[in-house]
């Protein structure tokens, strides 16, 4: 018996215990298989943040879809399914955002000098509390969770039931809809 | 984001998972979910006005027409279980291929007996207005069977819906046209092939484009 078969087997008996309700089986579970993820995902993005974060968002994915594993079969294939269509997604959105988007590190700055736009902050932080109040309920909480109360994706994955793709769509789309808003009422 | 918080997002995940029923076996569910389908059928020969028991016509080529059927019903029953096997993650791709053999003997069958018949009529106009109306039925019976199948598939939450999707649509539309039939001449015009394909890929086209929304994809 090889290796690879029996942590599979030993990951089919977590598995199913995690199903089952059992806490510690399932902490067991993830635990074991967040490196086989990693590795997994490591050879497909190149960024070790961008890896991270994909890790998360496997095991997100697995905690919601868990009940789609049949017992007894094996959990390799069915978890490297998951990575390998989380990192798929990663990528695709990596490229878009790079297609339509140029980062810049000082571009939200007006002045150099911070306390320069103090003012000014304070006069619209009622405006800008308006215009989030207009958001769809999904964008609203993602902007939320992670913009105003810090969060990270992780955290505001589990507090939200959203997952990290979702939440960070919802923040691009948000934070772009806000800027329209505001740009709007500029010229008006 | 660090190998850290990863050890804290485990840590809200296991503290946090309630018991789940894990799904049947693929098969066992696209089996369960073909008896339902194959009821909504019978009682649509049965509740819909103007259906013709197919055994009781004697319509010349019935031995080409009995393989067109066997073929569509073939195309239905294999898509729904390859939909089924697609949604899990981690099966064989190869089961996009499953319905594929069918469904071309379906198309070549239906070819062949639109060929016979511009032969024997030729001179005979197509009527629109009966193919306007086949497709209506398709349309029609395809939301029949294809929205307790959706909604049966999407309990997976499929991670990669669009085979699933697609399957399912050309599951649902290929039951459809094979109840068609059962309200239809056995005998189609090159007209009644388009309207049937076209019907089709309205269907597959509706599921692909709606997947995530339909599917709950994860």
């Amino acid at each position: 018996m090889t290796g690879s078969h029996r942590s599979d087997e030993r990951w089919s008996e977590l598995l199913a215990a995690a199903q089952a309700g059992d806490a510690d089986a399932y902490r067991a579970f993830l635990t074991a298989a967040a490196p086989f993820v990693r590795a997994l995902v490591g050879r497909r993005v190149a960024s070790e943040d961008a890896v991270e974060d994909v890790v998360q968002d496997v095991l997100l994915t697995v905690h919601r879809i868990r009940h789609t594993y049949e017992p007894g079969r094996p959990v390799e294939p069915w978890l490297a399914a998951i990575t390998a269509r989380r990192a798929i997604d990663a990528l695709r959105r990596r490229s878009r955002l790079q297609a339509r988007e140029l980062h810049h590190p000082i571009a939200y700055e007006t002045f150099a000098d911070p306390t320069a736009n103090e003012r000014e902050t304070v006069v619209e932080a009622d405006a800008l509390g308006r215009l989030i109040e207009t958001l769809p309920p999904g964008q609203k909480q993602a902007l939320e969770l992670m913009k105003l109360k810090q969060m990270s994706l992780a955290e505001a994955s589990a507090a939200s039931g959203q997952s990290v793709s979702s939440l960070k769509v919802n923040v691009h789309r948000a934070i772009k809809r806000l800027r329209l808003a505001i740009r709007k009422d500029g010229d008006a | 984001m660090t190998a850290q918080s990863t050890d804290r997002l485990i840590d809200v995940l296991s503290a946090t998972a309630a018991p789940v029923r894990p799904l049947r076996s693929p098969m066992r569910r696209a089996l369960m979910t073909l008896a339902l389908l194959a009821a909504l059928g019978v009682g649509a020969i049965l509740l819909l006005p103007g259906s013709n028991p197919l055994a009781t016509r004697g319509a010349r080529g019935q031995a080409r027409a009995g393989m067109e059927l066997a073929a569509m019903l073939a195309t239905g029953v294999l898509a729904v279980i390859a939909a089924f096997h697609l949604s899990i993650p981690g099966r064989s791709r190869h089961w996009l291929a499953l319905p594929l053999l069918p469904f071309a003997a379906w198309l070549i069958l239906s070819g062949v007996g639109c060929y016979r018949d511009f032969i024997r009529n030729n001179s005979a106009e197509p009527e629109l207005g009966q193919s306007a109306d086949c497709l209506i039925f398709i349309l029609g019976a395809s939301l029949l069977f294809g929205a307790p199948l959706l909604w049966r598939l999407s309990r997976a939450a499929p991670i990669d819906p669009l085979p699933v999707a697609a399957l399912g649509g050309l599951g649902a539309a290929a039951l459809a046209a094979l109840l068609l039939k059962f309200f239809h001449p056995l005998t189609v015009t090159f007209l009644d092939l388009a309207v049937h394909l076209l019907g089709l890929a309205i269907v597959i086209g509706l599921t692909a484009l709606l997947r995530r929304r339909i599917l709950r994809s994860a």
